[in-house]
């Protein structure tokens, strides 16, 4: 088993580690939990490893898909739910109670988070953890301050092997 | 209030007394408002103050386009009641909260950008009528409208460089202000910071114009010439033999006198000259206006200055102001090249020889005995820098600095590498050092050299490494062979577009049968490679779009080529035109981007433009489809041209890094109440589409920003050739880059006339199927089903003043 909660090393030279180190095991309660959950990828999920695992995971967890930068066109052929907005927009939208959300039935108390420049994706959180109350869990391969709970820094390797153990705990 | 003016006079009765008064306090702005009587119609806000636009504009766009805060951290370490922890909003020991708090950031970075530019203007104004005297006309090319932006802000129309002066010391008097506001203890409302914001962002294209048209009046630059001669580019074009003086900054005063010197030497051929950032666009622009062969060369963006002097290749490097590092003393003086500071902004701790001798000085500094000088006498740095570069040029090469590492040593550096992956944590643009470090190792240097285009040289890594390896060298080391191959052509600044351009472009612009125009600015701070700024320009340009850039993102443009090894200079036209590539200058030509949008409004919609900023920008939101791209945004300066932009409803995608400036500008599309502006024939609300967007937002991926702005193009007033056009261009795009149809598209459709032609009969079907509209299938036309009517002589405004009836 991956430990995930590992090194959680600020890739930032400022801030507080407000983020709470999180388990493959733990995302997977969470998401079962969540009644709104909606995960959200970054470009970087286009790589074929992290596509097919993205696709495992919204499938498994019944899940809907926000694909921000250009990484919708990869969904395009998989059988899950994907619909394009601007990381930008949607981290705006998410701290407004009134967002229809991307199906119009509302917005949304849990974003799962994967593939992300760690920077920008930083940025975007720290509005949605000073003026939102929606949970954010990042799954990427670097430690997010602002995500409420985040995996740590690992390998490449490693993560390929944490997400395969979310999937098996869906 | 005093009615003297400017001058001197004599009391004749007292004898031997004379009063000698050179300026009275505001006598200068009193005049040119009692001239500007005399001109004809003026607009409601010539000299705006801090709450002059606040309600009238600056609310209204922001009920729309709100901000959206991304603080940097969650502190507020600005006085001594602090550090306050302002998480969730919380309000620190002053009051302020969260939101203000950031506001107040942003709102710091953009009068910084303005001060930036205004300091510019006021150094430059000052200088050429020192050299020029105030009468010299501004010969700015073909246009009667020579200054837009000083016209809208102060209502004046200078004509002479004299004439500037009431317009610099406007700007100067609103920044002063406008920075009092930091002060602890003063605003503290969020809005208000981004009111503020946007004010300044409106005078900081101010001074931007000042700075640009007194230098092309002055220095000879190319005057709305879209045919400006081709500018060599690169670091593979400076030739090693000959002894380079290299120029780093945003300021051309000290650069002229360099040229000048070499000139009157007859050393053109000899030395080579280049520089970075906007002072290398300027001496490529000057006395360029008979379009005479350009000799001096562009070496880059400012990503490149590290680059180039750990290349060794400068003999000497002078530096004026604004984008220029502050490690180049101690990278500069590794490599025994002696460092210029020849602006009083950047002093750089350098001993002070401007009034001393000049062959002790080239002794000094030839022996080492300084590292530097600074040398703020224009004449003895023309001659000083191009002496000391002739000098230094034998005495280095014996040294043996003028070379980038041998390969034994870059085997050396590589195999210390412990794999801490320290490097890749400290990254700004996330580069995989370890692993192309890795690669290095077993003999592969493909990995590092692939780096080599997306490092923006900062050296984060390099102080991060345990093993003190000089890691930006090793990747340039590992990529000498691009680098020598790195060559490209520019257009030299054109300048300001002229009137008869606009004329030409204006309907097709307001019409929408012009697609847009793609304004691409900005710095070297991309989040992926530099080459995203060339593939956006290339798919805009073979669009019809008529692109125009400035600085660092005009360079870079022109540093790609096509299969057939052609730059985007050589393979579009130069004029505002649909599918033309105009280089508009430095960052200050900038002003002449807001200025073209402008006087589309003032030319061709015949609006009054003299102080009347709230129904030019009004005019240009609704109907002038213009989008500005800064893929880089990196400099406080970024923040002020971007603002400036947007208070004249000309929105701007920047790259993912720029999500670091804590704020954007970003509608809800969702709201049905925010899209809904006057009919100014009758005053009655129309529903518009939901475009723009966004005034100021960031995306994550070149591939994403096309389709991104090819929508924000989109205005109300297209017509239904123009909305379709404009259609086509962005379902494609989407199609192209995103994948499948956009969401949205159905909400701009408000007839079947606006449909892409070549998928009318699809869209139809999707829109009665999807979305319930009723169709009539014989005469292929939409029965109902759009909120949004079509009027083609609808008068779309934000501003109920302007109706008829209001």
């Amino acid at each position: 088993m991956v430990d995930t909660t590992k090194n959680t090393k600020l890739f930032t030279s400022y801030g507080v580690t407000s983020s709470k180190a999180v388990n493959p095991d733990m995302v997977a309660k969470i998401i079962s939990k969540a009644k709104r959950p909606l995960l959200v990828v970054g470009s970087g999920v286009l790589k074929p490893e992290l596509l097919d695992r993205a696709v495992k995971i919204a499938q498994k967890a019944n899940i809907p898909i926000a694909a921000t930068g250009h990484s919708h066109i990869g969904f395009l052929d998989k059988a899950v739910d994907a619909k394009y907005i601007n990381l930008h927009q949607l981290g705006f939208y998410l701290t407004d109670p009134n967002w229809p959300g991307l199906d119009g039935k509302g917005n949304y108390d849990t974003i799962i988070l994967l593939e992300f420049k760690k920077y920008y994706i930083n940025q975007v959180l720290s509005g949605t953890k000073n003026f939102s109350k929606v949970k954010a869990i990042s799954i990427g391969r670097d430690y997010i301050q602002n995500a409420t709970m985040s995996f740590g820094n690992i390998s490449r390797e490693d993560h390929y092997a944490a997400l395969d153990e979310l999937i098996n705990a869906l | 209030m005093s009615k003297l003016t400017t001058g001197s006079f004599s009391i004749e009765d007292l004898e031997s007394v004379q009063i000698t008064i050179n300026n009275i306090v505001g006598a200068a702005k009193e005049a040119a408002e009692e001239k500007a009587k005399e001109l004809g119609p003026m607009g409601p806000t010539p000299f705006p103050g801090l709450e002059t636009y606040r309600d009238d504009w600056n609310f209204k766009l922001l009920d729309r386009y709100e901000p959206v805060v991304t603080p940097m951290c969650d502190q507020c370490c600005y006085c001594t009641y602090g550090p306050c922890d302002l998480s969730n909003n919380k309000r620190g020991a002053c009051g302020i909260d969260m939101l203000g708090h950031n506001g107040r950031e942003f709102f710091l970075r953009v009068i910084t950008g303005t001060a930036c530019h205004a300091a510019h203007g006021r150094h430059l104004l000052d200088h050429l009528i020192e050299i020029f005297g105030e009468d010299l006309p501004l010969n700015l090319g073909l246009s009667d409208v020579l200054t837009p932006n000083i016209t809208i802000t102060t209502g004046q129309r200078p004509k002479t460089l004299g004439e500037i002066k009431p317009a610099m010391e406007y700007v100067e008097e609103q920044l002063t202000q406008l920075l009092a506001t930091v002060h602890a203890g003063q605003e503290s409302a969020e809005i208000d910071y981004d009111s503020k914001a946007l004010f300044s962002g409106s005078l900081d294209h101010v001074g931007m114009e000042i700075s640009d048209i007194v230098q092309i009046a002055a220095l000879d630059f190319p005057r709305a010439d879209p045919e400006a001669p081709l500018v060599e580019m690169g670091i593979g074009t400076i030739d090693k033999n000959k002894p380079f003086l290299c120029v780093i900054g945003h300021n051309v005063g000290g650069v002229t006198y360099m040229m000048d010197y070499m000139e009157e030497h007859e050393l053109t051929d000899k030395v080579e000259l280049g520089g970075l950032c906007c002072t290398a666009i300027d001496l490529t622009r000057y006395k360029e206006a008979d379009r005479r062969p350009p000799y001096a060369k562009v070496v880059g963006s400012m990503a490149k200055e590290l680059k180039i002097i750990r290349s060794g290749m400068p003999d000497v490097i002078v530096v004026d102001e604004q984008c220029v590092r502050g490690d180049i003393v101690p990278e500069a003086q590794k490599l025994k090249i002696p460092v210029i500071a020849s602006n009083a902004k950047i002093m750089y701790g350098l001993p002070n020889r401007t009034d001393a001798d000049v062959n002790e000085t080239i002794e000094e500094l030839k022996s080492g005995a300084i590292p530097g000088a600074v040398i703020l006498d224009y004449d003895k740095l023309g001659e000083i820098s191009v002496r000391l570069a002739q000098e230094m040029h034998p005495i280095r090469e014996a040294a043996g600095v003028r070379e980038i590492p041998s390969d034994e040593q870059l085997k050396a550096w590589v195999d210390k590498c412990a794999d801490c992956g320290s490097c890749y944590l400290a990254c700004p643009i996330e580069l995989d050092i370890p692993e192309a470090m890795k690669f290095a190792k077993q003999g592969d240097f493909s990995y590092l050299e692939n780096l080599h285009d997306s490092c923006i040289g900062c050296r984060r890594c390099e102080q991060v490494c345990k093993k003190e390896i000089p890691i930006l060298s090793v990747i340039e080391k590992a990529s000498q062979k691009i680098i020598a191959e790195e060559k490209g052509w520019m257009r030299a600044g054109r300048g300001q577009v002229f009137d008869a351009e606009i004329r030409s472009e204006g309907l097709n612009l307001v019409m929408g049968t012009t697609p847009g125009i793609i304004a691409i600015i900005g710095c070297p701070n991309y989040s992926d490679c530099a080459k995203g700024v060339y593939y956006i320009a290339e798919e805009f340009l073979k669009r019809n779009y008529i692109v125009v850039g400035t600085g660092c993102g005009s360079m870079d443009m022109g540093m790609y080529k096509d299969e057939n090894g052609q730059t985007l200079y050589e393979r579009f036209p130069g004029g505002f035109q649909s599918g033309g590539l105009s280089n508009i200058g430095s960052c200050v030509s900038n002003a002449h981007i807001t200025g073209a949008a402008q006087k589309v409004a003032g030319i061709f919609g015949g609006r009054t433009m003299d102080g009347n900023l709230a129904e030019i920008a009004d005019y240009v939101l609704n109907r002038v489809g213009a989008c500005g791209l800064a893929w880089g945004a990196f400099s406080q300066k970024a923040s002020s041209i971007g603002t400036g932009c947007n208070i004249y409803g000309i929105p701007a995608v920047l790259g993912a890094h720029s999500s670091k400036y804590r704020r954007a500008l970003i509608a809800k599309n969702y709201d049905e109440s925010k899209w809904k502006v006057y009919d100014a024939r009758n005053g009655e609300e129309m529903a518009i589409p939901p475009a723009p967007e966004f005034l100021l937002t960031t995306a994550e991926t070149w591939q994403e920003a096309v389709p991104m702005m090819a929508k924000a193009c989109i205005r109300p007033s297209d017509n239904n050739l123009g909305r379709s056009i404009k259609l086509t261009h962005w379902m494609e795009l989407h199609e192209k880059y995103i994948g499948g149809l956009p969401e949205d598209w159905w909400k701009f459709v408000r007839n079947e006339a606006d449909l892409p032609l070549a998928k009318r009969a699809d869209l139809l079907k999707k829109l009665e199927e999807e979305h319930g509209w009723e169709i009539d299938w014989k005469r292929k036309k939409i029965i109902s089903g759009p909120k949004i009517k079509f009027d083609v002589s609808a008068q779309p405004t934000n501003l109920k003043r302007l109706c008829k009836e209001a």
